[in-house]
């Protein structure tokens, strides 16, 4: 490069000035600077499509900046692929995991680099296994390492990754590595989360970490730096100790959440009317026998630990899974179980956890999606009628706010709020009479998010009763009429959360552990 | 991916992610057409009479069977399966129809199609009840079906002269066009509708993109199934019998070289393998692009040695242009 490099580094190990990155029709990136110092643990977060996976991208080397420097102790660098990052020691543990699901743990360890281990020419397995305990050490991870990738858990997983980019960076004799972790903790149990960060703590003492996280709760607690992006653009960068998420969403969104973040003053009184009621449901090994009911325009959110069974309750009532014992009424009327046709017949509907895999059909478009369960609505002489489907879809991307450049565009190309809109749409144009909702916000931004809750209230208002479980107690507590706490496979307590009689968190949490 | 949104200010235009923004592109059928009149333009410069009137209707008349057959496989693919058994299928109702023309008379069309639609059945109760992938059970099906049409008869048999005039439904013509088009198109119009028109024909849409999803927003994911690969039957079985009627007899090895062809013209088309994406529309471009090929190749005089790779080469390159890889992450 002639323009030779005046930059400060600061202290610094790595330092970005200047990166700027478009793609057709979005700038991504716009001028962002970035410093990562030796030892820390940077948060960085910003909504979706602020430009932080299009920064992490670049940092290891899958996209390439339009402009902008990256140096990394003095040396300017510009990695053209994640391999060629890591010999700087930049490597990344990817939300989807890069790992190849049927190699045993420590193929997977030094795969692609297993040149360390030739003797004679072939691999010598004994040298392999000695070194993949050692490293898996470090993460505290104790597993054989013959067992196949794909019988280990998401957080082993995820654990192993960090121990082969660790492995790496020193088998390329990089001092002080950088590991950017990109939502790491969406994919683990509170159990899981608090390990991770305890060895992240550990790790942090020769490597410095780039978390990326929509929790601002773990953000704030796990991290010693927090650098805000924006609009592909910097905002700022704070210690965490003295950070304040309510701070931080303001910067990220650029305007103030009122105190009543999850619409409480939109918060009504569920109608008298009982819609749906559970009466001594069991599913043998998840939960033992438990009733309650749920009310027009009541929402009742179940909480508790993982293992605590709510998640199975939810399935049952989706239909996706047969209980032992018990029955369900909606109106009234005795539910047929096991399938999920039943059920969706009847007038329950399902916001999945996982919306990419169980509530799109991501390759079509927004008007077939919304349209699905309504089809038998839309004919005219027998076959559907095209300008019937349009109507249908577009008075739902109407009501719902789904922000979409039209109702033909296929549905992956949405955000993860606007596709969350599309589901809810989905069964909102079905009148559904009960809905489950299973973690509506996971995955979706602060602003987002927002919309959704919005969205909550109003199904309530047209009286539709709903059961939800959530990321967070706070959601929990400020999105429901009612609480129902389990705990090891029982229906504990219940807990009234009317607009004026929030418990907080600290009142639950005896119950729930 | 690059996500994008700003939410939390509702009036602020409309955004579209960057990725969306690249994907706004050509819909796939345009390049299959585009590609479609190069060759054509390219075989009329080598012979004229690659455009006559007869010879127009020849590459109709034959891609009308390969429509058939191709509407049937693209009805397996779209559910996210694969029909290997239309080859054998074909060349069982080739026997049975020639064999049944003469007792059954014009009763004869819709037994065959009903016997096409039952193995379809069949197939479809292998892959959802037994829970065998497509690509084995039909591999088995149509084993079955080729050692059935064999055992039937062994050797080509003839349609008796008596009854040529059954077959006059097919060979017949209708101002001055062939009747096996107005076969093919009709059939290509039933399909379309199907498909594309109703609510069952719209779930092998959704069960293709999504089987999990489509099982759980209630969609019968067993029936839909079953109706793809009875769709597929069907078509295999028509294809049968218009082969059989235009040669005025059957033959049970006739359906071999359809199983890949069928294939071909499906993807060729801008049907994804993966399921979901694509239609008849696309199948009806596929199979005209491989028939004018087939066609052109012969009239223009290519040696019958290099055919084949330029046939394989144009498969290829008609596949980069269609086929819309930004929707599948990884080809496998």
């Amino acid at each position: 490069m002639n323009n030779k490099v005046e930059i400060d580094m600061n202290g610094s190990v790595l330092v970005l000035r200047g990166v700027s990155k478009s793609y057709p029709g979005v700038v991504a990136l716009d001028r962002v600077d970035l410093d990562v110092k030796p030892s820390e643990i940077l948060g960085l977060v910003g909504e979706n499509g602020a430009g932080k996976s299009t920064l992490m991208k670049i940092l290891v080397g899958l996209d390439q900046p339009d402009a902008g420097q990256m140096l990394l102790r003095g040396q300017r660098i510009s990695p053209r692929n994640p391999a060629d990052a890591i010999r700087h020691g930049i490597g990344m543990v990817f939300q989807e995991g890069s790992l190849v699901p049927n190699l045993s743990v420590k193929d997977n360890l030094f795969l692609c680099h297993e040149d360390g281990f030739r003797k004679f020419g072939l691999l010598s397995s004994r040298s392999m296994v000695q070194t993949a305990r050692k490293v898996l050490e470090e993460v505290k991870v104790d597993i054989d390492v013959d067992t196949p990738m794909f019988e280990t858990t998401p957080a082993t997983r995820q654990m192993i990754e960090i121990a082969r980019l660790l492995w790496l960076s020193r088998l390329y004799a990089q001092q002080n590595p950088i590991l950017i972790l990109d939502e790491p903790t969406t994919v683990l149990t509170d159990g899981e989360r608090e390990t991770l960060f305890l060895i992240l703590k550990e790790i942090k003492k020769s490597a410095s970490v780039i978390l990326i996280s929509h929790r601002l709760q773990e953000i704030v607690e796990e991290s010693d730096r927090i650098a805000i992006l924006k609009d592909g653009r910097n905002v700022t960068d704070m210690a965490a100790a003295d950070a304040e998420i309510s701070e931080i969403e303001r910067l990220m969104v650029g305007h103030v959440f009122s105190s009543d973040r999850y619409r409480e003053d939109e918060q009504a009184e569920p109608q008298d009317e009982v819609v749906l009621k559970v009466d001594k449901l069991s599913k043998e090994g998840f939960f033992e026998p438990l009733s309650f009911e749920v009310r027009r325009g009541e929402i009742v959110s179940i909480v508790g630990l993982v293992g605590s069974g709510k998640e199975k309750v939810c399935e049952v009532l989706n239909g996706l899974e047969r209980p032992d014992g018990g029955a369900i009424y909606l109106d009234a009327q005795r539910l047929p179980m096991g399938a999920p046709s039943y059920t969706v017949k009847a007038g329950i509907g399902h916001i999945p956890i996982d919306r990419r895999s169980e509530g799109l059909a991501l390759g079509m478009s927004v008007a077939e999606n919304i349209n699905l369960l309504v089809l038998k609505n839309l004919r005219s002489g027998g076959v559907l009628s095209s300008r019937m489907e349009r109507k249908n879809a577009a008075r739902w991307i109407e009501e719902c706010r789904v922000k979409t450049p039209s109702m033909n565009t296929m549905v992956s190309n949405l955000s993860g709020g606007n596709q969350q809109k599309v589901v809810i749409s989905k069964w909102l144009s079905s009148r559904v009479r009960f809905l489950v909702l299973d973690h509506p916000t996971r995955g979706v931004d602060v602003g987002a998010k927002d919309e959704i809750y919005k969205l909550i209230r109003k199904l309530a208002s047209d009286g539709i009763g709903m059961v939800i479980m959530c990321d967070t107690l706070e959601e929990d507590i400020g999105l429901s009429n009612r609480m129902l706490i389990m705990k090891d496979g029982r229906l504990v307590r219940e807990v009234d959360c009317s607009a004026t009689r929030k418990p907080t968190p600290a009142d639950l949490i005896d119950f729930i552990v | 991916m690059i996500e994008s949104e700003r939410p939390g200010n509702v009036a602020e235009p409309q955004e579209v992610s960057a990725s969306a923004k690249r994907r706004v592109r050509v819909p796939t059928i345009v390049y299959t057409l585009a590609l479609l009149f190069v060759v054509g333009f390219l075989f009329a410069l080598g012979n004229r009479n690659f455009l006559s009137l007869y010879n127009l209707n020849t590459i109709l008349s034959f891609g009308a069977i390969l429509l058939m057959v191709g509407l049937g496989q693209m009805s397996a693919i779209l559910i996210g399966g694969i029909d290997l058994s239309v080859g054998g299928l074909m060349s069982f109702i080739s026997v049975i129809f020639t064999i049944l023309v003469h007792p059954l008379g014009y009763l004869v069309y819709p037994i065959c199609v009903v016997v096409g639609i039952l193995f379809g059945y069949l197939n479809g109760l292998l892959v959802t009840r037994v829970k065998i992938p497509s690509f084995i059970a039909t591999l088995g099906t149509g084993g079955i079906l080729t050692s059935l049409a064999l055992f039937v008869s062994a050797r080509p048999v003839n349609v008796p002269s008596s009854t040529y005039g059954i077959l006059d439904l097919v060979n017949a013509s209708f101002l001055g066009i062939n009747n096996i088009l107005y076969f093919g198109f009709v059939v290509f119009m039933i399909y379309n509708i199907i498909l594309r028109r109703t609510a069952i024909g719209r779930n092998v849409f959704y069960v293709g993109s999504n089987i999990r999803m489509s099982w759980m927003s209630g969609i019968n994911i067993v029936s839909t199934r079953n109706f793809a690969f009875m769709l597929s039957g069907a078509g295999a079985a028509i294809a049968g019998i218009l082969i059989s009627a235009v040669r005025y007899g059957g033959d049970p090895s006739v359906g071999g070289v359809y199983v890949l062809s069928s294939i071909a013209s499906v993807v060729v088309g801008g049907t994804a393998l993966t399921g979901g994406t694509g239609g008849p529309v696309n199948t009806l471009f596929g199979v005209l692009l491989l028939s004018v090929l087939d066609n052109g190749m012969n009239v223009v005089g290519i040696d019958p040695y290099f055919q084949q790779s330029i046939l394989g080469l144009m498969i290829i390159i008609s596949v980069v242009l269609t086929f819309d890889r930004t929707k599948t992450p990884i080809i496998k």
